[in-house]
């Protein structure tokens, strides 16, 4: 351990595990701490007081400091004690997302994540709806899970406009006072939460993968992909309420859609303010030709790297169609231009989460596996034995797929008729 | 026409690895840039300093050396830049960062009238696309995300006409000034700097904003203003990978044992293969 020339034990900053968050640089008292050129905390022994606080607070453990780690009791100490505080906050809330005249996927897939929230905090499923003429769609969001449905209805609704949607959802959260509520990761989803956990002065974590009801606290445990999907962070919000969350499409499974299920209708009024509000000049839905969704497909085969020729694709199309599936592509496959970027699966594409996920020469790089992990199985065909992809692949074929492929077509045909 | 650039200095997450042996992350070699998102931004700018006169403000929020950023902005042709650097800023969710990037526009606007703020739809190590509409919202002023043109701006008619791309097209906008416009890549290439643009931008003393300056209230910046907390950082747990089966000249085996492996859950073999 080492001291300081007044014989103080000073805490150490573990370079390699550092990751730059800075959270020990605000939590020392007596700032001690800086961020070096390399983006890696270090601590002045000279005004360190030993204190210990930056070794409780490090997320990753990158303090090294000569004290019993306290951190998961006072913790959860904290936790307990800041719950009590936001008192009065009940129910966990979805925001429905219109997708045409029905609710959008994303919406009902979180209403399924709500009941199993709810469920753990005995507690109602709230649904959130904006538009002009929704109330079939409050209906369905009852049919999906939904206990109690908030539904402002009115002409300057019918189109998503930032300002119209903000006040207009802003107002219904103050209102009817949800602990969580959850949105959507799409265009809207994201840029409508930006703007009602600003107004609520409330904490909102992006894109989350998991989400849990910590059993100490009641908190909800927000988990996301950081760094581009190198790292996971656990977050939750603790003072703030509502609690905010944004889900990407395809992440979380709807439940049953049960038609006779009971639930609550409120309509709430809402004068709209046109002032101010953009205006709309031109709006075009870009289909492509074949107007294919790859993430509705319960089979894709996927076509990478090692399989970016035109010549292959009629052999994974009859293997996909076989499945009644339909043929992807990783990111240099679209850039090649032998398959539209409506088919790219990755970051930059689509997350898909089928039953079946068959990459064919697919290397598995992170930004492509981050976007597929929510498959059921994932079978990789590749000639390099080394490829990411097999980490995360159940089952993995060695091979070159001109002559795997017919033969997996003539095999699936044969257990299909069996 | 006074345009103000929010930048982001963020790790090239495309070299951040994991340490398999120790599950950390190996930092050493991963170089810190712009994030590209915002060098688009900082290119639109430009464009309508070039097409209107006025000025190109940038600013970023970080520790000290997020002064290569600014660097970097004033090469592709920023007039001034701020550097917001305080320990106070230290541990700033998305929330916390919004208000201290508006208290940055806000004495900007003191400057000169500030009509256009620009920035990226996301940062590349952060992708929460969180902090323009918190702007946006505390400015008051129209948000206009996930812009791919900025189709014209009307000084005299303080309006905006932009092209925003939506989940499966695009809409056009016109709105008015002040505006937030969030950039896509396809917003604009940014041009290769000019040597002049590049000495000017390397001599630069770069001024720094701290909270006291800007008129900050410390209790919303920082770790003290942010709502969320991160409880635990850890990589993903690696999946245990299944067999492998090496196809060879004859493939027929090597397709039916991994086969045999994929359906022999029956649910699953039902789902897909009777239809």
């Amino acid at each position: 351990m080492p001291k300081n020339s007044k014989g103080i034990e000073v805490a150490e900053i573990l370079p390699d595990q550092c990751i730059g968050c800075q959270i020990c640089v605000a939590e020392c008292p007596v700032g001690a701490i800086e961020l070096n050129d390399e983006g890696v905390a270090e601590i002045d022994p000279e005004v360190c007081i030993g204190c210990g606080k930056c070794y409780d607070v490090c997320p990753v453990g990158a303090v090294s400091f000569q004290k019993e780690k306290a951190a998961d009791k006072s913790a959860k100490e904290k936790k307990e004690k800041a719950a009590e505080g936001v008192s009065g906050y009940e129910g966990m809330a979805v925001f429905i997302e219109l997708d045409g005249d029905g609710g959008s996927d994303v919406a009902w897939e979180l209403v399924g994540k709500a009941r199993e929230l709810a469920q753990a905090r005995q507690t109602k499923v709230i649904g959130f709806l904006l538009g002009s003429d929704c109330k079939k769609v409050a209906r369905e969001a009852v049919a999906w899970g939904c206990d109690e449905v908030h539904l402002m209805e009115h002409s300057g609704l019918s189109q998503y406009f930032s300002a119209s949607y903000g006040e207009a959802l802003t107002q219904l959260v103050d209102r009817v006072r949800p602990e969580v509520l959850l949105m959507g990761a799409t265009h809207q989803g994201r840029d409508l939460a930006g703007i009602v956990a600003t107004r609520l002065n409330t904490g909102l974590t992006a894109d989350c993968t998991e989400l849990d009801i910590d059993e100490d606290s009641g908190l909800l445990l927000m988990t996301r992909p950081t760094f581009g999907g190198n790292i996971m962070a656990t977050i939750y919000c603790e003072k703030h309420r509502p609690q905010m969350s944004t889900v990407r499409p395809k992440v979380m499974q709807a439940g049953e859609r049960d038609p006779e299920r009971e639930g609550t209708i409120r309509e709430h009024e809402w004068e709209l303010t046109q002032e101010g509000l953009p205006q709309l000049v031109e709006s075009v839905s870009e289909v492509s030709a074949e107007e294919v969704d790859i993430s509705q497909y319960p089979v894709l085969v996927v076509a990478g790297k090692g399989a970016c020729d035109e010549q292959a694709l009629p052999l994974l199309q009859e293997l996909a169609e076989l499945m009644g599936g339909a043929v992807a592509c990783s990111r240099p496959v679209a850039e090649s231009g032998i398959l539209p970027y409506e088919r790219q699966v990755g970051q930059t594409g689509k997350t898909v989460a089928p039953k079946l996920y068959i990459g064919v020469g697919v290397s598995g790089a992170i930004q492509h596996r981050v976007a597929i992990q929510g498959s059921e199985k994932i079978m990789a065909i590749n000639t390099d034995p080394e490829a990411a992809i097999l980490q995360i692949a159940d089952v993995g074929l060695i091979g070159d797929y001109t002559r795997i492929i017919p033969e997996m077509i003539k095999q699936v045909k044969e257990r299909m008729e069996s | 026409m006074h345009v103000v650039c929010l930048l982001k200095q963020v790790p090239d997450t495309a070299e951040v690895r994991i340490d398999p042996e120790t599950n950390t992350l190996i930092r050493t070699g991963v170089e810190s840039i712009l994030n590209p998102y915002d060098m688009v931004a900082v290119e639109q700018a430009v464009r309508l300093r070039e097409q209107h006169g006025g000025m190109v403000s940038a600013v970023t929020m970080g520790p000290p050396q997020a002064e290569a950023v600014l660097r970097d902005a004033m090469a592709q042709g920023a007039d001034q830049v701020y550097l917001l650097s305080d320990r106070a800023f230290a541990g700033a969710d998305t929330l916390a960062t919004s208000y201290t990037l508006f208290k940055a526009v806000q004495k900007l606007d003191e400057q000169q009238t500030v009509d256009l703020v620009l920035c990226g739809k996301q940062a590349i190590d952060g992708d929460t696309a969180q902090t323009g509409p918190g702007v946006a919202t505390r400015k008051g002023c129209s948000q206009l995300t996930y812009c791919q043109a900025v189709d014209w701006v009307d000084p005299d008619s303080r309006t905006i006409q932009v092209k925003r791309k939506l989940q499966d097209g695009f809409e056009r906008l016109k709105a008015e000034l002040p505006a937030l416009v969030s950039a896509e890549l396809e917003l604009a290439t940014p041009r290769r700097c000019p040597l002049p643009n590049l000495i000017r931008s390397l001599q630069a003393e770069i001024p720094v904003w701290d909270a006291d300056t800007m008129g900050a209230d410390k209790e919303l910046l920082g770790l003290k203003g942010s709502p969320t907390w991160v409880q635990s950082i850890f990589s993903p747990q690696p999946k245990e990978p299944g067999p492998r089966f090496q196809a060879g000249e004859d493939p027929s085996r090597a397709v039916s044992e991994g086969l045999q492996t994929l359906f022999q859950d029956e649910d699953f073999a039902e789902k897909l293969l009777k239809h």
